[in-house]
């Protein structure tokens, strides 16, 4: 290697086994050189990950010399691992097996198969009873774990996969069996999960040996809490291993009566005994063999009651880690159906949930107080996993749940109505969300009422108690008239209410406003998602009850929300920094993602609160780079949508051949004007401005049009149009008693033009009467106009626009006319009278060809433009009226696509 | 693999014909299937319900697996079966029964779960909305009902409403021939065709008629359009009629108010109609035996399958597993694959049992392929190198285990070093001395 030979740049290829080699040379130890610093490794690790030194290919084919140069450097670095992974120093030994992981994970496919069966080699000696220390077994079984989970990679390798991974079995068996420490057994049992992910078969023959020796690590108690998470886990993986129906079910069986039976023992006394058999019976069919125990031993009965008799609270927390094996059990996949024995897992459910630590009249004179506050101090922890539990049996039965749904959420509202502690809370908010979402709208009907008293009453305080309340004293009132009297039931739950307040913990009791209790934000963003949840689902059905009410609770909870932010700033010790920051973003993204869905939830008329919101997703849009500006930006794409309803038909209709088509157009044209604005692309027609027209003035003009356009009778409405133009004829003639210069100009425009753009109300310029004629005159004509208006310096002042769909059947009236050509002609003009009338429009603007430009181009303006043009329409059908020549007006109709 | 599936009351099986290539597939025989009648259970089996002369008073269910052309299961309920209809992952199947019941089978065991009165006339179609948690049935005298699931099945909340169901609609005077929903949860709309020559458009949420179409022929079959801009409803005059949802029109058309085109070839009635995935595709069935697949676009006739001389009564347009393909994928571990071999689910029950039997029921897994393990699978020896590093720069105590083992060899090597030295030592001594004492023997010498 040419010291001058130097590299394109640090992508370049020749770097990467230049790098490895100075890596070996400097900073790996050997057998001479003495370990080095621990921070040296990590050198070493950060270089390899980085520059993945060990990956052997690249994206653009290389020169195979430079391959070949890496080839070898790869070579002297595993020879070197191995080496250093047989030395006797056990701190080298350490380093060698924790890269030979490391490299199991990087290095090429290609060289993996070639070498794991020596690298498996090397490492499993070090997991063996000679080897000493604990430090070098760990390293030694994460790197075996890498190395099988990399083998599973390769399907074609199953078999010699299994075999291999049989060899371990013993060994991990020895490891975890033995009484070292907790690092062992983790990684031991890390590796045997790795091994019953990738290949369970090679457990079969252990498979009553390991399921005893989990068992008694999950029952005995001296596992830290992460590591017994972890034996759960292998337990629920254990029947993969014979991969077949019967030894899930039994595995689940066996899981279910062990439970049981634990909780008789912390339950006595605390409920009926028949709670206990019920679930049994589902279990266990009269007239059966009862399953044997789990783990091989007895657990249940009187072995298990002396053993743990000392530590009650001990129990619960096994039954808890036995649910949270359950719970993998349903969610993991399984290779084959089984059946989820879904009746007395709802039966277990139902058990545990009904327990609150009361106790019955009878049995008070048995009970300690010590006895129950161990048990009460330990309940919520129980309760937290089996509101797990039901999450895991509602994902793992999907839509099957149906015909235990009312079952599940009977129970469900029954302990919401009770259930007072935050985390408590907080997971029945998220069943309910998955509820929701899960089973659609039958589920809303359901759910809609308790989802909606529960979170009203959790967002309480910041829809209206925080901040403000401390100040206003009417505040109460507002929150009482959101408020249903029957929902305050809560509200008297005593003891459990004063848990709450300590449970909350951040210091707010201090400040809470008139005895009322602080709902930590955690709750407030789960009420929030809930409420979400039963928007997008159920928004539209059977929602009259409750819609209005949550509307305003979440515009109010967002707009508090946004506020909350500098007033939080500004006051430096308030309430919220107590809490982490990052929680109080996320109370705000959970209540503009509420909102959205409360906008965009179907409802029968326009979102009350559209225009606060949408002025809430502007401002959050500003603050860049959060998430929440992502979601405004997600939220003001969704509600265009909202605000421009589109129906939009399969066929562009400009592109279909007219004649086909041309009959139907025609009728749809005037009020689908959507196809207009297709057409000519000047603007997105928002469909609902049509709305607010008076549809009974549109009927009239639309048939008097199309009577003028088939020269047929005169039009119903002429009196009524006679005396509003001879209203306009009197005001014009007042106009031009004011004798200014332009007067004559104007007039011989043969139009009321201007007069029409001063005055109020609905019908205006008229300035277009030419806009049939021929382009010119149009230019021309608005040129006049423009000029008009600068010298008059006129206002367009009529923003008070009556909108008039029937102005448009002056367009519509010529494509009747049966020429396909004259439609695009016209659509063109209209396009100019646009822009030369944007100019009047835009007044302020100096350039009134930029100004044309910019009202073409947004859409807002371009709205509003035809709205303009419509309205001139209008004005021009007016005059002609106004000359009460009623023969003259069907000529220029007809002779506007011809002439041209 | 999108396929067209087409069965008819005469018995000339159940046809299927690959969508976009036009290859037929296999042919499934024996089946005379009742309009509405066949349903593709979750993409798993074929199962349509058969007609019955009038006097036998029990019904039949075939199911067919996507293999074979036989008949593997047959189930034979309480009353004949007209409408047939399963959700979306197969786990229940719902049928309409003469007598105005609808039953409710469970797939996998083949329990009756649930049967109700539903109309005072015999079931003619059924659907599920699109979140599958409201149903709707229609019946021979033109009555259209909403159940809410849920409700169906909750005993005690049925007992305490006014209504057993959400909505009943009864604008329609005579037989429903045909419904279909759009798209929305609750706020969709539907769509009903009825022999009274009308189609009526309703709102779900609203419960309420937002539409009524009159038609110059009876409508046998409706396909709605995804974008919901239009629907296709198939006449018995052999046209097809497209008539607008959503715009105002005015009555000087041709056809009628709202209806603005046809797709026609002059053929025989049509009976049914079904959309392909990419809403394009209209598949339309005819009493003249043939199916006719249109692009909606155009309007053309883009392929006609022929299924049999006699009327065709449903088209469907599903996609169908490729087990085949999977199997050689996967044949270098036959057992697995043997497993996942479709097997047919036992047939349908025929009466609800009492609760205290089916003490043992549970609801059945969907089988998952693991292989969603392999891609989120951690790999460790990263996170225990780190860990340990640390751990060694704290010299906690597991490394400070590693640290005394180190130090052992060490020692017992420098012991071994200071040994050899000792040994040379007196080896030098030794020799030192015996120079030293052979010198002084040759001086005194």
């Amino acid at each position: 290697m040419a010291a001058f030979k130097h590299f394109q740049n640090m992508y370049d290829i020749s770097l990467k086994p230049r790098l490895l080699r100075s890596l070996i040379r400097d900073h790996l130890p050997d057998e001479k050189h003495p370990f080095p610093r621990p921070s040296e490794l990590s050198i070493v690790v950060s270089a390899i990950k980085t520059h993945g030194l060990l990956f052997e290919s690249c994206r653009e084919p290389v020169d195979p010399k430079q391959v070949d140069n890496w080839k070898t450097a790869i070579d002297a670095w595993v020879e070197r691992l191995l080496l250093l992974a047989s030395s006797k120093m056990p701190d080298k030994c350490w380093a060698g097996i924790c890269l030979l992981g490391l490299t199991c994970q990087d290095c090429s496919s290609d060289r993996f198969l070639a070498s794991y069966s020596v690298w498996f080699q090397k490492l499993v000696a070090q997991i063996q009873p000679p080897s000493a220390s604990h430090f070098v077994k760990v390293a030694s079984c994460a790197s075996l774990a890498d190395l099988f989970t990399r083998l599973g990679g390769f399907s074609n390798l199953k078999k010699d996969g299994t075999s291999h991974a049989g060899k371990l079995i013993q060994p991990i068996l020895e490891l975890l069996s033995d009484d070292s420490s907790e690092a062992v057994w983790e990684g031991a049992v890390d590796l045997l999960r790795s091994i019953l992910i990738y290949f369970p078969a090679s457990v079969h023959r252990h498979y009553d040996t390991v399921e005893a020796i989990i068992v008694s690590r999950i029952m005995s108690e001296k596992c830290s809490a992460t590591i017994s998470k972890k034996f759960v886990y292998c337990l629920a993986l254990l029947p993969k291993s014979k991969g077949d129906e019967v030894s899930w079910s039994l595995m689940m069986q066996k899981i279910l009566i062990s439970i049981n039976a634990h909780l008789d023992d912390a339950f006595q006394g605390l409920e009926e005994e028949t709670k206990s058999n019920e679930v049994i019976r589902h279990l266990v069919p009269p007239g059966k063999e009862p399953p044997p125990p789990l783990g091989g031993q007895p657990m249940s009965g009187e072995a298990s009651n002396q053993a743990t008799k000392a530590s009650e609270q001990f129990i619960l927390h096994r039954v808890s880690l036995l649910v949270c094996s359950c719970c993998t059990m349903l969610t993991n996949p399984y290779t084959i159906q089984v059946t989820i024995p879904v009746r007395p897992l709802l039966a277990l459910v139902r058990r545990v949930l009904m327990v609150d630590g009361s106790l019955s009249q009878a049995l008070l004179p048995f009970f300690t107080v010590i006895q129950q506050e161990s048990i009460c101090s330990d309940l919520p922890l129980l309760h937290l996993c089996t509101l797990d539990l039901l999450t895991a049996i509602i994902k793992g039965v999907r839509s099957q749940l149906l015909p235990h749904a009312a079952d599940v959420v009977r129970l469900l509202t029954e302990y919401f109505r009770r259930c007072a502690l935050p985390a408590l809370r907080i997971k029945v908010y998220s069943i309910m969300r998955v509820l929701l979402i899960s089973m659609g709208v039958g589920m809303a009907l359901y759910l809609a009422q308790e989802v909606t008293n529960n979170a009203i009453i959790d967002l309480d305080f910041i829809a209206y108690g925080w901040g403000r309340a401390s100040y206003n004293p009417n505040s109460k009132a507002t929150t009482e008239a959101l408020h249903q009297p029957s929902h305050r039931k809560r509200k008297h739950s005593t003891i459990t209410a004063s848990f709450q307040v300590q449970q909350s913990g951040v210091g707010r009791e201090v400040e809470t406003v008139k005895n009322k209790q602080v709902t930590p934000i955690a709750v407030q963003i789960a009420a929030l998602q809930a409420l979400e949840a039963l928007l997008t689902v159920g928004g539209a059905l059977r929602s009259e009850s409750w819609r209005s009410n949550l509307d305003l609770l979440l515009i109010t909870v967002a707009t508090n929300a946004y506020d909350g932010e500098w007033a939080n700033e500004e006051k430096g010790i308030s309430v919220l920094s107590f809490e982490p920051n990052c929680t109080w973003a996320e109370f705000q993204l959970a209540a503009l993602r509420a909102l959205l869905a409360s906008f965009l939830s179907p409802s029968r008329v326009r979102p009350r609160y559209l225009s606060d919101g949408l002025e809430l997703f502007r401002r959050g849009k500003q603050e860049i780079g959060t998430k929440l500006a992502e979601f405004c930006a997600h939220a003001l794409l969704a509600l265009e949508v909202l605000i421009h309803p589109r129906s939009l038909p399969l066929v562009d209709i400009s592109s279909r051949s007219q004649g086909e088509f041309v009959s139907s157009f025609d009728h749809r044209l005037p009020e689908n004007l959507f196809s207009v604005s297709q057409k000519n692309n000047n603007c997105t027609f928002p469909g609902d401005i049509l709305v607010m027209d008076d549809p009974e003035l549109d009927d009239d003009l639309y048939s008097s049009w199309l009577g003028n356009g088939e020269e047929t009778d005169v039009p119903m409405s002429v009196p009524d149009k006679q005396l509003r133009s001879a209203q306009e004829l009197c005001g014009k003639d007042v106009w031009q008693a004011t004798g200014d210069c332009l007067a004559e100009k104007i007039l011989s425009d043969s139009t009321g033009a201007l007069f029409l753009m001063e005055g109020d109300g609905g019908a205006t310029g008229a300035a277009h009467m030419e806009i049939g004629g021929n382009g010119n005159v149009i230019m021309t004509e608005s040129e006049q106009v423009q000029e008009i208006v600068r010298n008059n310096d006129v206002e367009a002042q009529d923003k008070d626009i009556v909108i008039s769909t029937g102005s448009f059947t002056l367009i519509e009236g010529k494509p009747k006319k049966g020429k396909a050509e004259s439609n695009r002609i016209y659509a063109s003009k209209v396009a100019t009278t646009i822009s030369s009338f944007s100019v009047v429009n835009g007044m302020d603007s100096s350039d009134p060809v930029a100004a044309a430009a910019t009202a073409k181009s947004t859409p807002a303006q371009g709205g509003l433009i035809t709205t303009l043009i419509s309205e001139k329409g209008r004005g021009l059908s007016l005059e002609y009226n106004t000359d009460a020549s009623m023969d003259s007006f069907p000529d220029i109709v007809d002779g506007d696509p011809d002439s041209d | 693999m999108e396929v067209v599936i087409a069965s008819s009351p005469v018995d000339a099986g159940i046809g299927c014909w690959d969508l976009h290539s036009g290859a037929e597939q296999l042919r499934y025989r024996s089946c005379t299937s009742t309009p509405h009648g066949l349903a593709c259970v979750g993409q798993r089996f074929l199962a349509s319900s058969q007609l019955r002369d009038s006097s036998s008073s029990s019904g039949s269910i075939l199911y067919w697996s996507w293999s074979k052309p036989q008949v593997e299961v047959k189930s034979f309920p309480a009353e004949p079966i007209h409408p047939l209809v399963s959700n979306s992952d197969g786990m229940y199947i719902i049928g309409g029964g003469s007598s105005g019941a609808i039953y409710f089978w469970e797939v996998a065991s083949g329990r009756l779960l649930k049967r109700w009165h539903a109309h005072y006339r015999a079931v003619t179609c059924l659907f599920l909305s699109d979140d599958e948690s409201l149903l709707v049935s229609g019946a021979e005298d033109g009555c259209i009902r909403v159940w809410s699931l849920f409700m169906v099945f909750d005993d005690i909340g049925m007992e305490m409403a006014k209504n057993p169901y959400e909505y009943s609609f009864s604008e329609h005077t005579l037989r429903v021939t045909d419904m279909v929903s759009g798209y929305g949860g609750c706020n969709a709309i539907i769509v009903s065709a009825s022999e009274d020559r009308t189609c009526k458009v309703w709102s779900l949420s609203r419960g309420k008629l937002l539409r009524s179409i009159d038609f110059p022929s009876i409508i046998e079959a409706v396909a709605l359009d995804p974008g919901e801009h239009v629907f296709y409803a198939g006449a018995r005059d052999g046209k097809i009629y497209i008539a607008s949802i959503n715009a105002e029109t005015t009555s000087s058309n041709s056809y009628g108010k709202h209806i603005i085109g046809t797709l026609s070839d002059n053929s025989k009635g049509v009976t049914c109609l079904a959309f392909s995935k990419d809403g394009i595709l209209l598949v339309s069935g005819s009493e003249d035996g043939t199916i006719r697949v249109w692009d909606a676009k155009t309007h053309n006739i883009v392929r006609i399958y022929r299924l049999a001389k006699g009327p065709v009564n449903n088209v469907l347009v599903v996609r169908r597993p490729l087990y085949s393909n999977r199997q050689t994928s996967e044949n270098s571990h036959s057992s697995f694959s043997r497993r996942h071999a479709p097997l047919l689910p036992p047939p349908l029950g025929k009466y609800v049992n009492s609760t205290d039997e089916n003490v043992d029921s549970g609801a059945v897994s969907v089988p998952q392929t693991p292989s969603s393990d392999i891609m989120d699978a951690p790999y460790l020896s990263y996170h225990v190198l780190t860990k340990q590093i640390s751990e060694l720069q704290q010299q906690s105590s597991a490394a400070t285990g590693m640290e005394v083992d180190r130090l052992n060899l060490d020692c017992k090597r420098s012991v071994e070093i200071v040994q050899k030295w000792k040994e040379m030592f007196a080896y030098l001594h030794k020799f030192c001395v015996d120079e030293l004492l052979g010198n002084d023997q040759t001086q005194t010498q």
